[in-house]
């Protein structure tokens, strides 16, 4: 087996099983631990439900905070958007899950795929930076770091298969095949589930204020 | 037409109730309780509080914190000092570890790779959650994953109250709270003699323990031993609206430490009796006194079913707002520019902005929002006990300068609250700063611009029910 058959058969497929049963494993283990909510009366009756709005309203912050949640913000959003595309748009990514799920559509064009591509680490680059420099405001662990040399990996071997930089093509792309597989299994044990809890952590705090009549 | 003008007042000024105050605090250092417990049975009882309240609502936000730093300007204390440890994540942090090695999906594997918590992480934690997290919620505005670090900074108070490690001036009302019912020494008998005192001297009549009333209105430590204004007033403006009111003996204080230190069998005790004593004479509505913190103890204590209580539970600027809206207050006009400080636990965490408001446009105020107002609000900085904390008073006198300056912004002459904690805060804040505002209560305020007071004119006396005290 060369080492691009193991990235490309066991390992990424063991990969993708721990991050499936993972990410199930650590979202069942929080809501099974759903008790008794509040019990007191809600400010209008029907009121609450509007709470679920914060988990869209919460996806630009209030102009109350512009000043100093722009740089954040707006190099987070550079990141995750440039990311997405590069994971769904690029024709190797297409043809992955094409051969995983049978699904597939028209790819960007090589020179687009490998801008956006750069795009998605210079802003990586930039987050950290920040994140560096500024060590009071952001209360960074270990658990920080490591998400982030975990998903710069990815970026850096894809952009430099993409380029033929390095090794071997063959190799280079088996070294990103890893990376990504190294990146799913470290996915359900880390700050990277915030993709899947943002949806619930926002709509619990939503209910919580809407309970009392007000929208955060 | 103040009513005050016409007879001479006897209550001492706010800024002196202030004064009195800082000396009363200060003894309270001496009574707090010393702790019983060996360290590792506190540190055993925090740790399981905190198993038995977390919810899957604190679970997912201890889960979703990814760093990202927003929350930390959002924080007085943090703008304030530009200390890193009063960073609002940073005060979930030791949650966080507790979560994942008792509670959380992975607590086997976070058992091997964390340190388990001693008493010396408790201890640390004591400045975190009681001097400088005022609950306020204002974090939860700009994060991006919405946590509420205010509840969860909540749960940890509770934590420290199983730990025996409530800071010491909370601790001692806490303690006498618990065991003799009182704040401050205030018991029925002060209130008694705060009745008689306001009906001899003003000639105005507070109903005490009517057998039934529609209203029942509850008073405070603050103004039964110290500012006789507030209930004063509070009697005034019951008697002016001629509703059928009373107070009861059984169930009268505002004030719920319980609440503050995070002490939850006090808190439902204390918010239970008195919605006992509401429900015996039958009221309909339960006026909760200007003291922020009770309208969380009662209105909405999740641990009291309101859905099925007979009567609805409104904050003293609530029901004053209702009765403005309905017209049923005359006022006079007041003059000058005035501003209105929104209190964290009845604005952002309560919901009652607009009623506040009507009331101040029901006397043809020239008002003027705060910047960063409503839920974008600054907390005073002695929130959820902070004023009391004589630990905190860096922190405090700091944070209070974000107040000065955003009421200085808009040029008011006047600030007008509705807590009595945030004014005893304001106004320390306002004597040490020689600030040139006026700090008002919009209670005290509403009752000097009464026209016509009721309680004065004979047929209006004759009309309310004797006092029975
Ligand atoms: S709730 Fe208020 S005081 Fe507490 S951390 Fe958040 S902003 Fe700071
Ligand atoms: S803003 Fe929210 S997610 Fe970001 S660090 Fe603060 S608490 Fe954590």
């Amino acid at each position: 087996m060369t080492l691009l058959e193991f990235a490309r058969g066991p390992a990424i497929h063991w990969a993708l099983i721990i991050l499936v049963a993972g990410t199930i494993w650590r979202l069942l283990g929080v809501l099974v631990l759903t008790r008794g909510g509040d019990l007191s009366r809600p400010r209008d009756a029907f009121g609450n439900y509007k709470g679920y709005r914060t988990v869209f309203s919460r996806a630009w912050p209030s102009s109350e905070f512009n000043v100093a949640t722009r740089y954040q913000t707006i190099v987070a959003y550079l990141f995750h958007f440039a990311t997405l595309i590069v994971v769904v748009g690029i024709t190797a990514h297409i043809e992955f899950i094409q051969s995983l799920t049978g699904a597939s559509w028209p790819a960007l064009p090589n020179a687009a795929g490998v801008a956006i591509g750069i795009v998605a680490l210079v802003s990586l680059l930039a987050l950290i930076l920040r994140r560096l420099t500024n060590p009071s405001i952001y209360c960074s662990n270990l658990g920080d770091y490591i998400t982030w040399i975990l998903v710069a990996a990815p970026l850096i071997t894809g952009l430099m298969a993409f380029a033929h930089l390095g090794p071997r093509y063959e190799t280079m792309l088996a070294i990103h095949i890893l990376t990504v597989a190294l990146m799913f299994i470290w996915f359900p044990f880390s700050k990277l589930m915030h993709s899947i809890w943002f949806v619930f952590s926002r709509a619990q705090s939503g209910l919580t204020y809407a309970h009392k009549g007000v929208q955060i | 037409m103040s009513t005050s003008a016409a007879v001479a007042p006897i209550f001492p000024t706010f800024e002196q109730v202030c004064q009195g105050f800082a000396g009363q605090i200060g003894m309270l250092r001496q009574l707090a309780p010393e702790p019983t417990l060996t360290d590792a049975v506190r540190v055993e009882r925090a740790i399981d509080t905190l198993i038995a309240e977390t919810n899957a609502g604190e679970a997912v936000w201890l889960e979703s914190c990814i760093h990202c730093g927003q929350c930390t300007t959002a924080c007085h204390f943090f703008q304030a000092t530009g200390e890193a440890k009063y960073a609002p994540m940073r005060k979930m942090e030791l949650y966080r570890r507790i979560y994942q090695r008792e509670v959380g999906p992975f607590r086997w594997w976070y058992k091997l790779i964390t340190r388990p918590v001693k008493l010396k992480d408790l201890e640390e934690l004591q400045e975190l959650v009681y001097d400088s997290c005022s609950e306020c919620g204002r974090c939860t505005m700009v994060c991006p994953m919405g946590i509420d670090t205010a509840s969860l900074v909540h749960h940890l108070r509770s934590a420290l109250v199983a730990a025996e490690l409530v800071p010491a001036e909370l601790a001692a009302l806490t303690a006498e709270q618990k065991h003799r019912g009182t704040i401050f020494g205030a018991s029925a008998d002060t209130l008694m003699n705060m009745i008689n005192t306001i009906r001899d001297h003003y000639g105005v009549t507070i109903p005490l323990d009517k057998p039934s009333a529609e209203v029942m209105v509850l008073s405070s430590a603050v103004d039964l031993v110290a500012n006789g204004n507030g209930l004063l007033a509070t009697a005034r403006i019951m008697n002016h609206l001629g509703v059928d009111w009373t107070m009861c003996s059984d169930g009268f204080e505002s004030a719920n430490f319980g609440l503050l230190s995070g002490d939850m069998a006090l808190w439902r005790q204390q918010s239970e009796s008195i919605t006992t004593a509401a429900q015996r004479i039958g009221a309909k509505t339960l006026v909760i006194a200007e003291c922020g913190h009770a309208y969380p103890a009662l209105r909405w204590n999740p641990m009291i079913k309101g859905g099925s209580l007979p009567f609805d539970m409104v904050y003293m600027s609530e029901f004053l707002g209702r009765m403005a809206k309905a017209g049923r207050l005359n006022l006079t006009p007041i003059d000058g520019k005035i501003t209105y400080h929104d209190p964290c636990k009845t604005g952002r965490r309560g919901g009652a902005f607009d009623q506040p408001r009507a009331v101040l446009q029901a006397m043809n105020a020239d008002y003027v929002e705060l910047p960063s107002g409503r839920e974008y609000n600054w907390c005073c900085g002695g929130g959820a006990g902070i004023f009391l904390l004589e630990r905190a008073t860096r922190l405090r006198d700091e944070s209070f300068k974000i107040k000065i300056k955003q009421v200085n912004a808009t040029g008011a002459a006047t600030v007008v609250v509705s807590c009595a904690s945030c004014r005893l805060n304001f106004e320390a804040g306002r004597v040490k700063n020689h600030w040139d505002k006026e700090v008002a209560s919009l209670v005290e305020l509403v009752a000097d611009h009464l026209i016509d007071t009721p309680a004065r004119t004979p047929a209006a006396t004759s009309s309310q029910p004797g006092v029975t005290a």
